[in-house]
């Protein structure tokens, strides 16, 4: 479905100026009950659209998983296909997640030392 | 915590779980698993006995300096294997394009830089959650004071 651009701003600062504008009354309440009834809506229909578990039309269902399958024997020489993927098709992924947890484990011990 | 059954079991159990740990890791590319998994269940090891003993008997375990060199250690080590790739002439992290021997698939020395990745991994995984928990719990602060 097709949507004006300038259809879904004007959705978002009505919703902006409902939720941090709007003083609280009567009217704000009924309008918030709407939006988030609008916005439940939206994520049902969605979830609805969903393929079934397990369909094998699944758009994940593609060239890549097959790919994966296939290929990793003989292109990395690990059994365990999910290894294979994190360490090697996708390591530089786990270099930036290995960062990640640097950085959170550096933060968390220089704010703790104070204590 | 001053229990005799916990205490008695924990000190048997804990060697245990740091052998399967390092089997997860070790056998990562094999068997489900690999370093994160077999990092936490190391950790948690060491977490269960600083729980059941107390936290300055876990902290003698496992100090605090030998933990953060494990934590950079591991990074480094990440990206020294990742350099191999580089210095064999091909791109960063690479396997099997830069020519490193892969071996039979199924044995435990195969598969090239996952081997060793899961090495760094499993060890970062580890003393980050060491580190997490004994600095949390206020077992060790910087100076060596108990807070």
């Amino acid at each position: 479905m097709e949507i004006n651009p300038l259809i879904g701003v004007g959705i978002l600062l009505v919703i902006a100026y409902v939720f941090f504008y709007l003083p609280q009354s009567q009217i704000r309440q009924i309008l918030v009950f709407i939006i988030l009834f609008m916005i439940g809506y939206a994520l049902v229909i969605t979830v609805a659209e969903m393929p079934a578990f397990g369909a094998l039309d699944t758009p994940a269902y593609n060239l890549v998983a097959a790919r994966y399958i296939e290929g990793t024997v003989g292109e990395t020489g690990a059994l365990n296909v999910i290894a294979a993927i994190i360490t090697d098709y996708r390591a530089f992924d786990t270099l930036g997640e290995a960062t990640v947890l640097f950085v959170a484990i550096a933060a968390a011990v220089s704010n703790l030392k104070t204590h | 915590m001053e229990d005799i059954v916990v205490r008695s079991i924990s000190r048997l159990i804990v060697p245990f779980i740091q052998l399967y740990g390092l089997y997860v890791i070790f056998h990562g590319h094999l068997s489900p698993g690999g370093g994160f998994a077999g990092g936490a269940i190391v950790a948690s090891s060491m977490i269960l006995y600083g729980i059941s003993f107390n936290l300055e008997a876990g902290s003698r375990k496992l100090s605090h300096d030998v933990s953060s060199l494990l934590e950079s250690g591991g990074a480094l080590w990440y990206l020294l294997v990742g350099l191999i790739g580089i210095l064999l002439g091909s791109n960063f992290l690479a396997n099997k394009i830069a020519g490193v021997n892969l071996g039979t698939p199924g044995q435990l020395l195969s598969s090239g830089i996952i081997f060793l990745l899961a090495l760094g991994i499993g060890a970062k995984v580890a003393s980050t959650m060491i580190t997490l928990f004994y600095s949390l719990s206020g077992g060790e602060s910087s100076d060596g004071n108990r807070t």
